[in-house]
């Protein structure tokens, strides 16, 4: 079954292609010099590079992380280009029409007609191609209700009072290495701010291309969702396939204010390199979001892609009774490896969290889920709950598990589940005696198996997520 | 570096025995291990500077700790401040079971060989011990021998002593015997105290280790066993927290078809700390192992679990399961727990569960509906929730033994 | 419609199925009888292609078609259904997507378009009702904590809705009540058009008061020791397998 399982495996990333773009690419190499011109490039205020430059010197000082569960070779920061964009990009776009078609068939192929999507579903999307945000749809329809959703470049220039306020509150500078990185080099990212009392009209979404070779991607995200606010935001990603390891490392802030809510999903497809381990992006992002009173956090994310991912998206349960979630899917195969889980810090009294991993490992890859549940002394009657549930699809890859559990607060109550599993032959002939082929079936029990996280993802994505496992499993069922 | 690692090693640097060869590789990894502090992951919630602060002497003085087990006819091993005391020692032995110092093991090859055999050598202080350990025993069981009577090895430790002890065990195939590592003594001292067993195919080891110093002690030490083929190993763990108590315990499963089973109880009052570090290791096809761990937490005391099950590729068919479950009582105690999963084949079920939790309110309300104090309550229900796994123990005169001690226990802890 | 010739089946190189030889026409139901061990559900994994089940010799074919070569979800869609004795259950995948799966898998075989999730609906439900299943179990896992008889009349909806050329059903009365067998019966009835076929495996004759065989067969030690008409099975619910043994050493005296 095994070798059926392998052949149904062999995939082509869909999403590898390269478009011919015309760029300007800084030269490779980082010093305090390139910090100052990504931020003359954007036209920064003074305080920005300021704080661009307090973070380069921070990051200097600090050693590359290798606790986790990942091997590779280490970076060489200075052979990366740090920023690209299109020369067509050089006078921002009025409008799409103005949009280099290039670009716009770029995405188009990846299967995000933009113009389309406008008239389609009530989706609002920032697109963001190597450094920069080459537009932002329904940007004015939106704010007549108050919602900001921009370019977090623009919101710099445009809105310095809440940049300054949140940017870098929930992640600080020296959080660590790769957070530290981003706050030097960040080029462009989306920025949202949902007023006090609304209900976010659609779903936002930005979706990050890597196109040009050599360079990084060091995207920022803020969200903040004022005061009984509700917001669902969805981004994904993709890059085209090359023998070279990219680096993107990205940092996402959430600030959940009193009552507010904010659904976080992600679907990550980056070119994960070949069977081999040749080529593939390494993902180290840091993401993580603050709930004051009874707010409410989620993050739900399928990964597939990535050569090394290393991401945990977490929350900070500060206000009483607020909720933090984390729902993952994250499938490894051929040589990917993923290290990949959350933080839930709980320091408010009735905090409540709920964490469901599922880790599905073919080919040679190894993913671990890695996850700390921790009760602080003012957690009074909060609870955690946690499932970590991984498949191991053929006998080369690895499925590991490292949850920190830590309490200080005799009434707060953790449970943790953790169990492992195989496709079984009894299931997979069910299945193909009943004219499925092996394809099929294997998607259709590992769909199964993710059942509880797809859930959990807004009703269109739910769709797109559950294809994207079946075309990963084509090459992946080891 | 700290001055009391120099001063280990500079002491180490002048033992020239027949361990020599050995101790020169720890001593080497040694020079070369950083002290370890909160950023080293395996000592990540428990501090070791208490060790720099303390000074240690030897003394003389006894004093009368008690260690009697009613009606446990043992063969008893005794050692005082690390030192074998040959006047409270059995003399005679069972056909069929040899015992030897640890210094003369030069006249048994097979003791060479075992010494830092199957103890990793991860375990900071186990190369400390490595390289200090001059006392200890050489226990060997021929082939095809069942030992009826339980091997007792008592340590008791005195205010201010400070030493190094190592077992070392064969169990030869087909054979059985029951072990117990029983540890007392709850003034400043410090000890670290390592046993190596070697469980030969088919044969079947019963194990206790009562870790029972509290308060003031400093306590590291580990039981580590390789299981043949078909081998068994039911081993027990009791411990009582005291100023710094850590105990690594690493089952190899190196046969296929073995069994494991591990149970441990701990309870921790004041600012005591316990630290348990488990490993199994499913190194062949067709194993089970089982691993329940139960603590309760009063007071300023801090527990730590740290259990991994780690399934080597090609280890297919095992069967895997871990189980940690603790009460914290305080608002001011700490439990820090980490159940891992390390899992290289794919035709195996392995799980783990860990929970905290406080006492049932359910069950609580029902005891007081009957009448029952809060307190006398609590203490029943903490006391069935460890009880559990007294009742699982094999050896009835430690079990009988243990059950007022853990109670007597639970009470003061409700005290506070 | 199926014909087995001179068919060698072994599992884990033990052999299980010695020279065996079969022949089912259009319409026709035949029963396997034989004691435990025999091998009855051998034959119906080997016929089917489950996974170390090795054909070492022999031929099968369905409508002339090779079973043999085919994968396992080929033979599915050439028409060949197994009820299952025990059915796996595969837990979050819901009945409803399953069958939709299955039925869809059939229907792209036979050239016909994809039934409409609500064609689907309809369709399933109705299959549902004659089972005596409530419509509910379609939104469970498959098979996910159904009792034995559910899982049982599953099966038998599955057949149902994937309307097979041949069905071979394997044990489908084992850990039934009575009720809960004359539906299982009554369902496998309805089924029989004249041109469907059946191979009833089963251990006891009572199943066979429900569904009435054309052919008996006895299979003993990997082949088929003896076959009559239903009658034969009466047989052997008064004499019961000993019987049989004693038939096998008068045999092999015989032939000595």
């Amino acid at each position: 079954m095994t070798e059926q399982l392998d052949e149904a495996l062999a995939r082509e990333y869909e999403a590898g292609f390269v478009s011919d773009i015309e760029s300007r690419t800084f030269e490779p190499g980082l010093d305090e010099n390139i910090v100052r011109r990504i931020s003359a490039m954007k036209d920064e205020p003074q305080w920005m590079l300021d704080w661009r430059l307090k973070a380069f010197a921070l990051w200097k000082e600090m050693p590359e992380p290798d606790w986790a569960h990942i091997q590779y070779d280490k970076m060489d920061f200075q052979s990366i280009s740090y920023y690209s964009a299109p020369k067509s990009m050089d006078e921002r776009p009025k409008s799409l029409d103005e949009v280099d078609p290039e670009l716009l068939r770029t995405y188009e192929k990846l299967g995000i007609p933009l113009i389309e999507q406008q008239q389609l579903a009530g989706i609002a999307v920032d697109v963001v191609f190597d450094s920069v945000s080459v537009v932002t749809t329904f940007r004015e329809k939106l704010l007549e209700q108050g919602v900001i959703f921009c370019p977090i470049s623009d919101a710099i220039k445009e809105h310095p009072e809440l940049v300054k306020k949140y940017l870098g509150s929930v992640v600080s500078q020296k959080d660590n290495f790769f957070a530290a990185l981003n706050c030097a080099v960040f080029t462009d990212g989306s920025f949202v701010y949902i007023p006090k009392g609304t209900r976010c009209p659609m779903e936002l979404s930005t979706y990050f291309r890597i196109n040009e070779l050599n360079t990084g991607q060091f995207e920022r995200t803020l969200i903040i969702a004022d005061e009984g606010s509700h917001v669902s935001y969805l981004e994904g990603c993709t890059a085209p396939q090359r023998d070279e390891n990219q680096l993107h490392a990205a940092v996402v802030e959430l600030v959940c204010l009193d009552d507010a809510e904010i659904k976080y999903s992600t679907v990550q497809n980056w070119y994960p390199g070949d069977e081999n381990g040749k080529g593939g992006i390494y993902n180290f992002v840091t993401k993580r979001g603050i709930c004051h009173t009874n707010a409410k956090i989620s993050w739900t994310q399928v990964e597939t892609g990535s050569a090394v991912t290393w991401k945990y998206p977490s929350c900070i349960l500060k206000g009483d009774n607020s909720i933090g979630e984390f729902y993952s899917v994250a499938l490894t195969r051929g040589a990917q490896q993923a290290d990949t889980g959350t933080k839930m810090i709980h320091l408010g009294k009735g905090t409540r969290s709920t964490i469901i991993s599922k880790g599905i490992s073919a080919g040679k890859s190894n993913n671990t889920y890695r996850g700390l549940v921790h009760m602080g002394k003012g957690a009074k009657g909060a609870r955690n709950f946690t499932q970590c549930d991984s498949l191991l699809i053929g006998d080369q890859c690895g499925a590991h598990t490292f949850p920190y559990v830590e309490s200080r607060n005799p009434t707060a109550i953790v449970e943790h589940e953790a169990t492992t599993s195989k496709v079984s032959d009894d299931q997979m002939f069910l299945c193909r005696q009943r004219g499925l082929d092996p394809e099929k079936a294997v998607s259709m029990i590992v769909n199964g198996f993710c059942k509880e996280v797809f859930k959990e993802l807004p009703m269109e994505f739910a769709v797109e997520a559950g294809k994207l496992l079946e075309i990963s499993l084509e090459g992946s069922v080891g | 570096m700290s001055s009391w690692l120099a001063d280990t090693i500079t002491q180490a640097q002048t033992i020239d025995d027949w361990l020599s060869p050995k101790r020169a590789q720890s001593l080497a990894l040694l020079e070369a291990t950083n002290w370890p502090n909160r950023k080293t992951e395996a000592w990540r919630y428990t501090p070791v500077n208490k060790i720099e602060r303390a000074t240690f002497k030897q003394t003389s003085t006894l004093q009368d700790i008690a260690t009697h087990i009613p009606n446990l006819d043992a063969i008893d091993l005794v050692f005082v401040d690390g030192i074998f005391d040959a006047a409270a020692s059995s003399k005679t032995f069972p056909a069929g079971l040899t015992i030897n110092q640890l210094a003369d093991g030069k006249d048994h090859d097979w003791a060479l060989e075992s010494f830092k055999n199957t103890k990793p050598d991860r375990h900071f202080f186990g190369l400390i011990n490595d390289t200090l350990a001059t006392q200890g025993c050489i226990i060997d069981v021929a082939n095809d021998t069942a030992i009826e009577q339980p091997i007792r090895i008592l340590q008791s430790f005195q205010q201010g002593s400070q030493s190094h002890t190592r077992i070392l065990m064969r169990l030869g195939k087909r054979s059985s015997a029951c072990v117990i590592e029983q540890l007392q003594g709850d003034s400043l001292s410090l000890n670290t105290s390592f046993a190596e067993y070697q469980i030969a195919d088919q044969a079947k080891l019963e194990h206790y280790r009562l870790a029972l110093q509290c308060s003031e002690a400093i306590s590291i030490g580990g039981s580590h066993f390789s299981l043949g083929e078909k081998a068994d190993l039911d081993s027990n763990l009791v411990g009582f927290g005291s100023q710094l108590s850590r105990v690594d315990i690493d089952i190899i499963h190196a046969g296929e078809s073995a069994h494991s089973q591990l149970n441990v109880i701990y309870l921790l009052d004041g600012k005591e700390l316990f630290d348990l570090h488990s490993a199994i290791e499913h190194t062949k096809p067709h194993g089970t192992s089982e691993q329940n761990v139960r603590c309760i937490v009063a007071d300023h005391a801090n527990a730590i679990f740290n259990g991994r099950i780690h399934i080597h590729r090609n280890a297919q068919k095992i069967l895997a399961e871990m189980n940690n479950r603790n009460l914290l009582m305080s608002d001011d105690a700490q439990i820090n727990t980490k159940p891992e999963l390390e899992i290289y084949a794919d035709d195996v079920r392995c799980a783990h569960g860990a929970t905290i939790a406080e006492i049932d309110e359910k069950a609580m309300y029902y005891l007081q509906s009957r009448g029952i104090s809060r307190s006398e309550a609590q203490v029943m229900l903490s006391f069935g929730f460890i009880n559990e796994l007294v009742d699982m123990m094999n050896n009835q005169a430690i079990a009988q033994w243990l059950r007022p001690i853990l109670r007597q226990r639970f009470a003061d802890m409700e005290i506070r | 419609m199926l014909e087995i010739k001179n068919l060698q089946a072994s599992v884990a190189d033990k052999q299980i199925i010695n020279n065996l030889d079969l022949k089912i026409n259009p319409g026709e139901v035949h029963a396997i009888m034989g004691p435990n061990g025999a091998g009855k559900s051998t034959l119906s994994y080997a016929l089917t292609g489950r996974d170390g089940y090795e054909i070492s010799q022999g031929s099968a074919t369905l409508d002339g078609e090779d079973l043999l070569e085919m994968e396992v979800e080929e033979r599915a869609t050439a028409g060949l259904f197994l009820a299952f004795q025990y059915p796996v259950e595969i837990p979050g995948v819901s009945n409803m997507e399953f069958l939709k799966a299955s039925v869809d898998a059939q229907r792209a075989a036979r050239s016909l378009e994809k039934y409409s999730s609500s064609e689907f609906l309809k369709v399933a439900k109705a299959a549902c009702k004659q089972v005596n299943l409530p419509l509910s179990f379609l939104k469970r896992g498959v098979n996910e904590g159904f009792s034995g008889g559910e899982k049982k009349r599953n099966e038998i909806m599955q057949m149902i809705l994937l309307q097979p050329k041949l069905a071979i059903l394997d044990e489908s009365d084992s850990g039934l009540d009575i009720d809960a067998l004359k539906v299982v019966a009554d369902g496998i009835n309805s089924q029989r058009d004249g041109k469907r076929s059946f191979l009833v495996i089963t251990h006891y004759q009572r199943l066979l008061d429900y569904i009435k065989p054309d052919f008996v067969h006895v299979l003993a030690d990997g082949k088929i020791v003896k076959s009559g008409g239903p009658e034969l099975a009466l047989e052997l619910e008064a004499h019961g397998y000993s019987w049989l043994e004693s038939y096998d050493r008068n045999a092999e005296d015989e032939s000595e």
